[in-house]
């Protein structure tokens, strides 16, 4: 009885909607005919096999992904081990490095493409120090896909240190302490004692960044907002969720969409009974 | 004496590293912040801050459904919380306490629909709205974001650890059911019920791509699409969306330093759930 009114809600509004996109899937279905459905069979999933869009769209989320997971894992897990070790103005710095999960991706991606617009702030600092072309990043096809790495990354960091932070506190200080009698350096502590000591928090770090990253669609679609068809310049951020989105919202098709959806579904289940059977013990 | 200097060196090393980072995660915020004050003609040149100004923020006022926006936001978030805070307790304690059939299934199906993004199941939900003829309306904001499948499991959990005793003896005092639910296990789980709050009030609040697929009449926007047609709006004007981009991050850059002992524990279990 008490648990009505919530099993209602979430029957209607996520039970139901996870069976209608696998139900869509297999229909030819019109954003603008909705209630007129047809079973189509698989012609939807063979469309997504032939379709180069698709394979595009998994692609980038791939490259996406490849570049987001490792880059934020060892920012965190590295700052993490400072933040751990210092005494005083643990909380101020924490709290300035979470800032960024809380705020809004269309706040932090509007900020960032003043940052990294020709002649801006950061197009300008990259420009010295790298050698890249001092140009709008999120215009140039070749640097788009780097510039969304950089606004997701910026994000989310603070959130992975949070979770190393606790791992790291699970370690028992005496290990480093006899790593420290037996000679071992900073950079030694960190590789033989920190790193294996998170080691469950790493793997787990790992899979749900990666589940996260692969949901990326905000960020691509507010530096698509000008105007530019999504996953602009030139298909460089049309990520997967930016495809599904497309299909169904600029192209109409909701059945297709909701069959790349599917593919989303059983990525995303994939990647969390992976995490279920890394952390037996967490589940 | 060689070891003390070390130690100290890698003191200041720790610190500067930090320090580093920490201008790094704050910098585009108070960029934000900064351009935000400046006028139109002095950006992107750096200007002492007597030459400040609120003009931005009048200019937004002015020419943008703002305030409305800002209206909007606040509606749906208090819905959703209000909603959420409700629905999700009542269930919570629901899992945690009452023995009834099927209670193992619904809280393995709880858990098995925690990891689905949004995302994946956004064409469904866009068919049940237009069905319902709630497309531009705030009711498709609010009423299917309210039961939230980690914020059950999250009261459940913090329902669980209370002893069962403190509301068997209320109950054996003659305290109904829901009594004792509302006097005792309530009043100690307020710690609980805060962060369901708090977590709700800003996913709701920074949520774009629902708002965004739900609503195209700017009179039923949120701020965060208001922000984003203001790129298309005001494309030359950096500093006005630079001040639509702080009136939408301030209220939760208080709310996180005000409540940030508790926020982030809780923000870092949701942010990998699982």
């Amino acid at each position: 009885m008490l648990l009505g009114p919530a099993a209602g809600l979430l029957g209607l509004w996520f039970v139901y909607p996870i069976i209608d996109t696998v139900v869509l899937g297999f229909q030819q279905v019109n954003l603008f005919h909705f209630s007129q459905r047809s079973y189509v069979g698989l012609t939807n999933f063979h469309q997504l096999l032939e379709d180069p869009a698709f394979h595009h769209s998994l692609f980038i989320t791939m490259i996406f992904v490849l570049l987001v997971v490792p880059a934020q894992t060892v920012a965190a897990l590295v700052i993490a081990s400072v933040l751990q070790s210092v005494g005083i103005g643990k909380t101020f710095f924490r709290t300035a490095f979470f800032l960024p999960y809380m705020t809004s991706t269309v706040a932090v991606t509007t900020v960032f493409m003043k940052l990294f617009v020709e002649g801006g702030p950061l197009a300008t600092v990259a420009a010295r120090l790298f050698g890249v072309s001092d140009s709008t990043w999120y215009a140039e096809p070749s640097l788009a896909l780097p510039f969304l790495v950089i606004v997701y990354v910026y994000m989310y960091i603070g959130l992975y240190v949070v979770v190393f932070v606790g791992g790291i506190e699970n370690v028992p200080p005496e290990l480093h302490e006899a790593a420290r009698v037996d000679g071992a350096g900073v950079i030694q502590r960190f590789r033989f004692v920190t790193v294996p000591g998170v080691r469950p928090y790493v793997f787990f770090v790992v899979v749900a960044g990666f589940i996260q990253a692969v949901q990326i669609f905000d960020q691509a679609y507010v530096i698509a907002s000008n105007g530019a068809i999504l996953g602009s310049p030139a298909g460089a951020t049309a990520t997967l969720v930016i495809f599904i989105y497309q299909q169904a919202f600029r192209l109409n098709d909701l059945g297709y969409g909701s069959a790349a959806a599917v593919v989303l579904l059983v990525v995303v289940f994939l990647g969390t009974a992976l995490t279920r059977r890394l952390l037996p013990e967490r589940s | 004496m060689i070891a003390h200097h070390t130690r100290l060196a890698g003191k200041v090393l720790k610190y500067g590293f930090l320090t580093a980072g920490a201008v790094m995660a704050t910098g585009p915020i108070l960029f934000a912040l900064y351009t935000s004050l400046e006028l139109p003609a002095d950006y992107p040149r750096l200007v002492w801050f007597s030459r400040l100004t609120l003009w931005n923020y009048r200019y937004v006022f002015d020419n943008a459904p703002v305030l409305q926006w800002y209206a909007n936001t606040a509606f749906v978030t208090l819905g959703v919380v209000v909603g959420a805070v409700v629905i999700n307790t009542l269930a919570g304690y629901a899992l945690a306490r009452i023995h009834f059939p099927g209670r193992t299934v619904t809280f393995l199906v709880v858990l098995a629909i925690l990891m689905v993004p949004l995302q994946a199941i956004l064409i469904p939900l866009y068919l049940l709205v237009a069905q319902l003829g709630w497309l531009n309306s705030y009711q498709a904001l609010i009423v299917p974001f309210i039961a939230n499948p980690f914020l059950i499991f999250l009261m459940r959990q913090s329902f669980q650890t209370l002893p069962a005793d403190l509301e068997e003896a209320a109950v054996v005092d003659g305290a109904g059911r829901f009594r004792s639910f509302l006097k005792i296990a309530v009043p100690l789980t307020m710690s609980g019920i805060a962060t369901q709050a708090v977590l709700a009030g800003t996913w709701t609040w920074n949520s774009f791509m629902i708002p965004v697929t739900f609503t195209t009449d700017p009179g039923h926007y949120m701020m965060t699409v208001g922000l984003n047609s203001l790129q298309s709006q005001f494309y030359t004007l950096t500093t006005v969306q630079m001040a639509g981009v702080v009136l939408l991050t301030v209220p939760i850059v208080v709310m996180f330093v005000t409540f940030q002992r508790l926020i982030v524990p809780s923000f870092a279990t949701a942010g990998i759930r699982g």
